[in-house]
């Protein structure tokens, strides 16, 4: 759709003044703090890239990064593989209109929920004595109790769940354009159902797994809350780098460890992309 | 599947049986008590109005819907609930349905990869197949970088290449302007001729089903109004809907007044009309009378008692036609009368004579 320079202008402006105002400025006022100096506990305002350099030959923040990167690559994988099936169901299992309507908003449910008391619930789920281990012993699955809580089992069990819903719409919307026609030829044409979702359905839906993947990486990258309450300390990930250095006053460590975490996520969003655009569909993020 | 040259299985009697099959959506029923054969080799169109079940019959044969009565024969076999990709048929579809994520030839060589023929038979039965619809050279080529003539042929060629024992075609070229419909269905014709392919052709234009069909079985609402020749069913319709659907018609009320041989004489209000017999007429019978409008004949009124006298309403021509609208008390007709140089017109307002060759019009039930 092409807007009159005019009216793009004024429809542009509010959002763009908002962005400017409470996104680009205060970033930029942080990530300022980068090129400042740290000392005795304190922000001394001289130029330096020290910290960059220090946070580039420290092995410890390679170790932070690839925790980082480890996480966000199962929760996205997980997220698609369990929520692929779900927006396939949704879409094809469920015929009434009106069903698929509740459904969707059983999924979309758990977003009207906080984070925290989602994350909250995931502890009592998961503790030793909870739900999950006391059921396990019943069943005789296991003799003692699985450690799922404060290591990256429990972050990425729980993770996976709240980014579930990121990963589904964009595959079911996907699927709802497709011209259900298609299907019937490969059908037609010989295709069992098998190869009829391998050689037609999924390649035609890739763009939306890609964009559902896209979405669930970079919230997993940059969650806070889950890996925070449900680490333990033990799983170490950028976002909580920057909330330590920030509560610590270490500003200049928090600014660099944000750039390195906004890096990752549009290097994410650009692989992605560029992905993408070797498809012959024609679909973009 | 069989493979084999499909000319072959000429001489072999019905390759398509659809016997007394109904399909219902809910409570709307598509498709009722449909029956009809179709002999191997034979072009057989489909017509009706949207809605008419046309397509869900094609759909049936095809396998993607289940009948809920009655049952499909396919070279004698009946399908029962087999999934499409276990019938011997292959369908063009409306929308053409081509995948947008291969090149023109990985959608022709789809159904042959299917069936795991080798990559070797595969190439050489694609190239075939792309050069019976002249592409040739295409196909490297994407989906996307195709005119709809050519997107056209290859669904065409993707259907073709698998030697179905029945095409089916969904309206294939309902998509496409004039010029190129016309094209593509001489093409189409030539096609199904060369190739001795039974083909099913759904469509609602009646000039196409006329022009390509060896037969034509006419739906309204859900039934098989008549299945015949396109010449049986333009001179014989069996149903009024049948006349008014395929062709133009005046379709006049009329009451049997006498029944002689092979013609009869009927009364239209106080005028009397001749037309033929079909047979199931008796003195006094209500029915229609169907008279095609190039067989009306307008001459200035000469005073013969019979026949009726009207008013010309509107004139239009055309160049090869004088296309007149006239008024008959009771009624209104339509006369379109061939035009050459020297052809006397009549002028709106003026009375005139309107009639027509006995053997010309034709009953329809009411």
């Amino acid at each position: 759709m092409r807007v009159r320079g005019g009216l793009a202008a004024l429809l542009l402006a509010p959002v763009l003044a908002l962005t400017v105002a409470l996104y680009v400025v205060p970033l930029g006022v942080y990530l300022v703090n980068g090129f400042y100096r740290f000392k005795d506990g304190r922000i001394l305002r001289e130029w330096t890239l020290d910290t960059y350099r220090a946070f580039l030959t420290d092995a410890f923040s390679y170790k932070i990064v690839s925790t980082s990167l480890l996480l966000a690559g199962i929760v996205t994988a997980l997220a698609l593989v369990v929520g692929y099936p779900l927006a396939y169901a949704l879409h094809t299992r469920v015929k009434s209109a009106r069903a698929r309507a509740v459904l969707a908003v059983v999924l979309f449910c758990p977003l009207m929920i906080s984070v925290v008391v989602r994350t909250y619930g995931w502890l009592i789920l998961l503790a030793n004595q909870g739900l999950v281990n006391m059921t396990l012993l019943r069943l005789g699955v296991i003799d003692q109790p699985i450690r799922l809580l404060f290591n990256m089992q429990g972050v990425v069990i729980s993770l996976t769940h709240i980014l579930l819903p990121f990963a589904i719409f964009p595959i079911y919307s996907v699927l709802g354009n497709l011209d259900p026609s298609l299907k019937e030829a490969a059908r037609d044409l010989g295709a069992g159902p098998w190869a009829t979702f391998w050689r037609v359905t999924l390649p035609l839906t890739l763009p939306g797994v890609a964009s559902g993947g896209v979405i669930c990486f970079t919230l997993a990258l940059s969650a806070f809350v889950t890996p925070q309450l449900l680490g333990g300390g033990r799983v170490q990930v950028l976002p909580l780098t920057v909330y330590n250095s920030t509560v610590e006053i270490n500003w200049p460590e928090g600014a660099v460890t944000s750039v390195a975490l906004l890096a990752l996520s549009i290097l994410a969003v650009w692989a992605v992309n560029r992905g993408l655009r070797r498809l012959p569909i024609g679909v973009r993020l | 599947m069989a493979i084999g040259t499909p000319g072959a299985q000429g001489s072999r009697g019905a390759d398509l049986d659809v016997r007394a099959i109904t399909k219902r959506f809910g409570a709307v029923v598509a498709v009722e008590a449909v029956s009809f054969t179709v002999r191997a080799g034979e072009f057989f169109s489909l017509l009706g109005p949207s809605g008419c079940g046309k397509t869900t019959t094609l759909r049936a044969i095809g396998g993607f819907e289940t009948v809920d009565e009655g049952d499909i024969l396919i070279g004698g076999r009946p399908m029962g609930r087999l999934p499409p990709n276990r019938r011997e048929t292959n369908m063009v579809f409306q929308r053409l349905a081509l995948f947008p994520h291969y090149s023109v030839f990985d959608n022709v060589s789809f159904g042959l990869r299917m069936r795991g023929l080798p990559a070797a038979d595969r190439a050489r039965r694609v190239g075939e197949a792309l050069a019976r619809v002249e592409l040739g050279n295409l196909g490297a080529r994407r989906i996307g970088e195709l005119s709809g003539g050519q997107q056209q042929r290859v669904a065409l060629a993707r259907a073709l290449v698998n030697e179905p024992r029945v095409l089916l075609l969904d309206e294939p070229l309902s998509a496409l302007d004039l010029k190129l419909r016309l094209q593509l269905q001489e093409e189409l014709k030539r096609l199904q001729r060369s190739l001795g392919t039974t083909f099913i052709y759904v469509t609602h234009d009646q000039g196409e089903a006329l022009a390509m069909s060896d037969r034509i079985g006419v739906m309204a609402s859900g039934r098989l109004e008549q299945v015949g020749t396109p010449l049986e069913i333009y001179e014989r319709p069996a149903t009024r809907f049948v006349a008014g659907f395929i062709g133009d018609a005046n379709l006049v009320e009329a009451v049997v007044e006498a029944v002689d041989g092979d013609g009869l004489v009927a009364r239209v209000g106080e005028a009397r009309v001749r037309a033929r017999r079909q047979g199931w007429e008796r003195d006094g019978t209500s029915l229609t009378v169907c008279i095609r409008p190039e067989r009306v004949r307008v001459t200035r009124p000469d005073g013969r008692p019979d026949g009726l006298l009207g008013r010309v309403e509107d004139r239009a021509f055309s160049g090869s036609l004088v296309k007149y609208r006239l008024a008959v008390p009771g009624l209104r007709l339509h006369a379109a009368v061939p035009y050459i140089h020297g052809t006397a017109l009549f002028d709106v307002g003026d009375a005139v004579a309107v009639g027509w060759e006995g053997d010309q019009a034709v009953t329809v039930p009411p």
